[in-house]
């Protein structure tokens, strides 16, 4: 009762700062910024939320965390550290797309993005566009997509950054980016090394997280060349080495660990010319895991995807109010595994995206995209978005798209029981967006309904193998809701975010709601700072969810809602233009909250961090 | 209001007391609430037991867990049970021991088992196949319990994959199925002095029973298509007196059944939904079938008297247990159990 009072309390005070004035983070465009731009031009009728830098910064817990507190994101974790899946809009994992500087970074294995495998820490900006996307993003992007962006800031600049961190459960976190830019040569590099024993106590129990300790190291370098006025060429690289226990369950210990190893690399050619833009891309992906299901053991079971991408686009002005786009995008993708032999994919598609821009207040969109793949039909995607703004205090946002997500590797080639007759997944959706945006408050209201059919999903054959099968039907519908309030006054600064969803989302079979999809999710935190001084309060509310697909409630079929809190207070030791140092300490999971948001897999107690952020 | 439920207690009072003076032959103490049961492992997870009393008018899921107030492993492989007590083999490598009648838990094996299957019982002793680390094929094992002590006091290497364990006149038979892959022998344990001898069968060897004759019967599946090297399944029958293969029943190249289940002079199988009865003195194997059950996934089979048990195994929410008049093949009873019903058994 006593944290519900405080929650109330906390939107209360966000209510109650009354605005002025508006801060925003407005990006400086008297330098030349070149980033993944394609996702704001083509699907302006789309919801999409910023996190910028400096939230990014702030944040020293996972990012799952980050995006579990910040969005309508919601994430099933296999206790902390561990597989962490997303969901959104009812939707799953393999129907979420994550793009890493404009291409889809998805396992070509299981068709997910583990989010325990992201590391943000040279990452400029993350994106999250709730909505079908797959005319753009391909085969996942259903439920939504999560773009991970760098910048290149062509502006004569050196900055430093350096990050160190001490945790409860002996966690550690060192990280360094360093930013160089000139008017023809811009590059970043950052390293970033994580460990944790995160033996952490189940609250309630006579137990501790056993076996969940890990340490990941990730190294990004991303440069920029001006070889003349009109190109750049730019490249991209991000590599990934992880190695983490699997913790057991409140009944069963386990002993087994699991290595990731993955690298992304892309060279990119982008060229500007008055009339067309044209980019040009090559990305190489490497993604491996090893499973080591008894640790002290030297067998394992492992698979492996290389993926080469070669990708073009065209952005072509046909008037002022006029602009098509097209992207041609071949993928090869060659795969290796224990358990399924060694197959290899091609995957080819051409996309056409027209942009109708009449004036200030309506923009259209109409996009079309047709893939050609080895192994199954693809269907042909499309979407239509448009914005109209009828006054500057009130936009309206409407979409509706056709999106797919492909069979994985898994689903096709398993031994035993990949089924080569798989077809694709496929979804219609329709998505009706409300901006307001009065003084310091920003509100924000989505209504979706999402159809999907063809889903995949393993079943137990009349011979007792499991096999994939296209049988399930799905239906999702919700509302998303967000309220922003940003006030300053005095030098003291108040940012008040929230969001709210309500997802309702059944197998059309059997009308009952799909296991792992909470009706209720809520979240809001609150910011103040004064001078040197800053805090934060983070609120989120997860409801109950099913585990079973019988809709039971009980210890065996459901999981209980809960409230979580985090508190963070941030004081800058040194203050000036060239150097600043941060002293930080959080607080999580403030209220000692016992919950699950896997069944079995209990989330950690009240834990402390203590950071000392330097920037020169 | 209060004079009848007055009125009603003062009757409760008589009927019950008058019972009690009318009991001529008192009937032996119930033993504990899940006697006289149908019992029924599920694997999860979570995994669980289930009960449903023999005469089917009721029924419970969660046994263990209403029972003991904790949860069992993952996942739960098998159950046995010898004398007052039952043994809930999980094969995250523990074996509960609980009282069979209130399934109260008693203690827990753990040291000594890695990836335990299935557990049988000699005298004092109780013999558990387990698999070790099931990648490697080279460190599978039977664990010998004392179960005086609960302890494992000794083990004995076995080939790839043991599967089911059975006891019989001092020997104790292994099927090898094979674990992760595959195998086609079934060990025979001379349980006085843990010496071993090997028969060779159809591959997949898996359900076994003594017939009537007190032959061995062994079910082998044998290696599916997707392998790429397929192999027929069989039903073998060995002479337990030498070791020797007495007659081995083909089945057609396609068919591999997983369920067998023996009851007086009948070993009753599935292939396919289909149920047969292959008797004792068959020297071939049914060409029709008795009737068929309607499972989605048939998982766990168990015959007593005229009932067939067959579990419809659900691993995203409830299984259904469903019974089956033998004579008639009509379902007379379902019951809804837990995630993942495997294994039937009557207490």
């Amino acid at each position: 009762m006593k944290k519900r009072i405080l929650f109330l309390f906390a939107i209360f005070c966000g209510l109650s700062c009354l605005a002025q004035t508006k801060l925003d983070s407005i990006q400086n465009l008297d330098e030349v910024v070149l980033n993944d731009s394609k996702l704001i031009e083509n699907g302006k009728g789309f919801k999409i939320t910023v996190l910028n830098d400096s939230v990014l910064s702030k944040n020293n817990t996972s990012f799952t965390n980050l995006l579990r507190f910040n969005s309508n994101i919601y994430f099933k974790e296999n206790g902390f550290g561990m597989v962490s899946s997303p969901s959104f809009r009812g939707t799953n994992a393999s129907q979420t797309a994550v793009i890493w500087n404009g291409i889809s970074i998805n396992s070509q294995l299981n068709g997910q993005t583990d989010f325990n495998t992201i590391n943000t820490n040279n990452i400029n900006k993350v994106v999250i566009r709730n909505g079908g996307g797959s005319v753009q993003y391909g085969s996942g992007a259903i439920g939504g997509s999560i773009h991970l962006d760098n910048t290149l800031s062509f502006s004569s600049h050196l900055k430093n950054d350096v990050k160190l961190n001490y945790g409860s459960f002996d966690s550690k976190n060192v990280s360094l980016v360093t930013d160089y830019g000139s008017d023809k040569f811009a590059f970043n590099v950052g390293v970033n090394y994580i460990e944790s024993d995160n033996d952490y106590k189940y609250l309630g129990l006579d137990q501790v997280n056993e076996n969940g300790a890990f340490n990941n190291l990730s190294f990004s370098v991303n440069l920029g060349y001006f070889i003349s006025d009109n190109d750049v060429i730019k490249l991209y690289h991000q590599s990934y080495l992880s190695d983490r226990e699997f913790s057991g369950t409140t009944v069963t210990p386990s002993n087994s660990k699991y290595e990731d190893k993955n690298s992304r690399s892309m060279l990119e050619w982008f060229r500007t010319a008055s009339a067309y833009k044209s980019s040009f891309k090559v990305a190489y992906l490497n993604e491996h895991f090893e499973y080591y299901q008894n640790k002290d053991s030297e067998f394992f079971s492992f698979g492996k995807v290389n993926t080469l991408v070669l990708k073009h686009s065209l952005d072509f002005n046909l008037s002022k109010t006029l602009s098509v786009k097209s992207i041609l995008d071949y993928n090869y993708f060659q795969g290796e595994g224990s358990s399924f032999g060694e197959p290899n994919r091609n995957a080819f598609s051409a996309t056409g995206l027209l942009q109708y821009n009449p004036n200030s207040k309506l923009n259209i969109g109409l996009n079309i995209r047709q893939d050609v793949t080895s192994n199954f039909k693809s269907p042909l995607l499309f979407s239509i978005d448009g914005v109209y703004g009828f006054s500057k205090y009130y936009k309206l946002k409407i979409n509706a798209s056709k999106n797919y997500r492909v069979p994985t590797f898994n689903d096709l080639y398993w031994q035993p029981g990949g089924n080569l007759d798989l077809v694709p997944e496929s979804s219609y959706q329709i998505d009706l967006g409300h901006v307001l945006n009065y003084k310091a408050f920003q509100f924000n209201l989505n209504t979706y309904y999402i159809s999907t059919e063809d889903l995949i999903q393993w079943q137990p054959g009349a011979s007792g193998i499991w096999s994939p099968e296209n049988i399930a039907k799905s239906q999702s519908y919700g509302v998303e809701a967000g309220l922003n309030i940003t006030k300053t006054f005095n030098k003291q600064e108040f940012i008040f975010s929230s969001n709210y969803s309500y997802t309702v989302s059944k197998n059309d079979e059997t009308n009952k709601q799909l296991i792992y999809v909470p009706f209720h999710k809520a979240n809001a935190s609150i910011a103040y700072s004064f001078k040197r001084f800053s805090m934060f309060y983070q609120h989120m509310f997860n409801g109950e969810v099913f585990t079973t697909a019988d809709n039971l409630k009980g210890s065996f079929y459901s999981l209980e809602s809960y409230d979580v809190a985090n508190l963070g207070f941030n004081y800058k030791l040194i203050k000036t233009t060239k150097n600043q140092l941060d002293l930080g300490v959080n607080i999580n999971n403030l209220f000692n909250e016992i919950y699950q948001n896997v069944a079995f897999r209990p989330m950690p107690n009240r834990n402390f961090n203590i950071q000392l952020h330097y920037k020169f | 209001m209060k004079k009848i439920i007055y009125s009603v207690l003062t009757l409760a009072l008589l009927v019950t007391s008058c019972s009690n003076d009318d009991d001529l032959a008192t009937p032996s103490e119930p033993l504990g609430a899940y006697e006289d049961g149908i019992i029924v492992s599920s694997e999860g997870g979570p995994s669980s037991i289930s009960y449903v009393s023999n005469d089917f008018s009721t029924s419970e899921n969660q046994v263990y867990f209403n029972v003991n107030g904790e949860n069992l492993g993952v996942y739960l492989q098998s159950v046995g049970f010898h004398e007052d007590k039952a043994y809930i083999v999980v094969d995250a490598g523990t074996i509960s021991v609980v009282n069979r009648y209130t399934f109260e838990n008693l203690g827990t094996i753990s040291t000594g088992l890695s990836l335990p299957r299935y557990i049988a019982f000699n005298g004092d002793t109780a013999y558990v196949s387990d698999w070790a680390d099931p990648n490697n094929a080279t460190d599978d094992y039977i664990a010998v319990v004392d179960l005086n002590s609960n302890t494992v006091t000794a083990s004995i290497a076995v080939s790839e994959g043991p599967e089911q364990v059975l006891v019989n006149s001092n020997k104790l038979y292994v099927s090898h199925k094979g674990g992760y892959n595959t195998n086609n022998v079934v060990t025979v344990v001379n349980t006085e002095d843990n010496t071993t001898e090997t028969i060779t069968v159809d591959s997949k060897p898996d359900e076994m029973a003594i017939n009537n004759d007190g032959d061995l019967i062994v079910l082998s599946g044998g290696n599916e298509s997707w392998t790429g090297n397929e192999t027929q399944a069989s039903i073998t029958k060995i002479d337990v007196s030498n070791n020797s293969i007495i007659s081995s029943l083909a089945f057609e190249t396609g068919l591999h059944p997983g369920l067998m289940s023996y009851n007086n002079g009948v070993a009753y199988y599935i292939v396919n939904n289909e149920v047969f009865g292959l008797t004792d003195d068959a020297t071939t194997l049914p060409a029709t079938p008795l009737f068929s059950v309607s499972a989605a996934y048939a998982y766990g089979l168990s015959i007593k008297d005229n009932n067939l048990f067959v579990t419809d195994a659900s691993f995203t929410e409830n299984s259904t247990l469903l019974v089956y008049d033998i004579l008639t093949g009509a379902e007379t009873n379902s019951f809804s159990v837990g995630i993942g019903a495997s294994k039937i058994y009557f207490n």
